[in-house]
């Protein structure tokens, strides 16, 4: 695979993170759980230990390794094609916007 | 340690704002001269800022992702015990904002290294959102960092 070939799968990358990101958040996909108040690391999504749980890394590296395999699973698609550039942005922009929907309970409290 | 740290967080992310601003200005209303402050503004080489913006916006979430604990154990307590759910929310829309950015900086890179005219539509629109993201992350973490100032508590 040369330079041009994995140039046509970094918008495809860009958008799927942004998709599975958004999935991770919203169904809860952590690859692992930090407990921030005493120091340590557990698998996949875990309930408190002690104080708070963090997810956002665990989601970081769900989106990384989920936009990664999307970018090879649509490399057939890919590769005959000019690239899609507009895929990149599209997507992530929309997510943008699903966000302040997801979290608008925040501010109706 | 951690007030240093932050302190550094926030002073790099004035860097990329400014950095990411000029050049979000440069690609949507360029110049052809440098007369006056305004066109020299206007007439940089956008591309120029591309890995210099990688790099800072990289090095700032590393430092947000590194001092975020902190936040998430005793600031994000102490607003929720005082009800200030708006900008606990806020926070949160900068957390995933920053994700995003993230995901999308292999395509700023890629949409800024090929002058291709296919990819000047995309190389505007990611360079208009991450420059969205940097500024909405730099407000709210500039209102939380003074939260007690601003709301009298």
């Amino acid at each position: 695979m040369n330079n041009s070939n994995l140039e046509k799968m970094i918008p495809v990358f860009s958008a799927a993170f942004a998709l599975v990101y958004i999935v991770s958040v919203e169904l809860n996909w952590a690859l692992f759980t930090y407990h921030p108040k005493i120091g340590q690391w557990g698998w996949l999504v875990e309930p408190s230990r002690d104080g708070p749980p963090m997810y956002w890394y665990g989601w970081l590296v769900t989106s990384t390794l989920g936009a990664t395999a999307a970018s090879v699973i649509a490399w057939p698609l890919l590769k005959n094609r000019p690239t899609q550039y507009w895929i990149g942005w599209i997507v992530p922009l929309l997510v943008i916007i699903s966000v302040f929907y997801f979290f608008r309970d925040w501010f109706l409290r | 340690m951690s007030t240093f740290l932050v302190i550094l967080h926030g002073l790099l992310a004035v860097a990329l704002l400014g950095s990411i601003t000029h050049q979000a200005v440069a690609v949507v209303w360029p110049a052809r001269n440098k007369v006056g402050f305004v066109n020299a503004y206007r007439s940089v080489s956008s591309r120029v800022y591309v890995n210099a913006n990688i790099a800072m916006f990289l090095v700032v979430a590393a430092l947000g992702a590194y001092i975020y604990p902190i936040y998430r154990v005793w600031v994000r307590t102490y607003m929720e015990n005082a009800r200030l759910y708006p900008a606990v929310g806020s926070f949160e829309i900068k957390e995933q904002f920053i994700a995003i950015g993230l995901g999308l900086l292999p395509l700023y890179w890629l949409v800024w290294r090929r002058p291709e005219p296919a990819g000047q539509s995309a190389r505007v629109a990611v360079t208009l959102i991450l420059c969205f993201i940097v500024w909405f992350a730099f407000i709210v973490g500039h209102i939380l960092n003074n939260i007690r100032g601003f709301f009298g508590l």
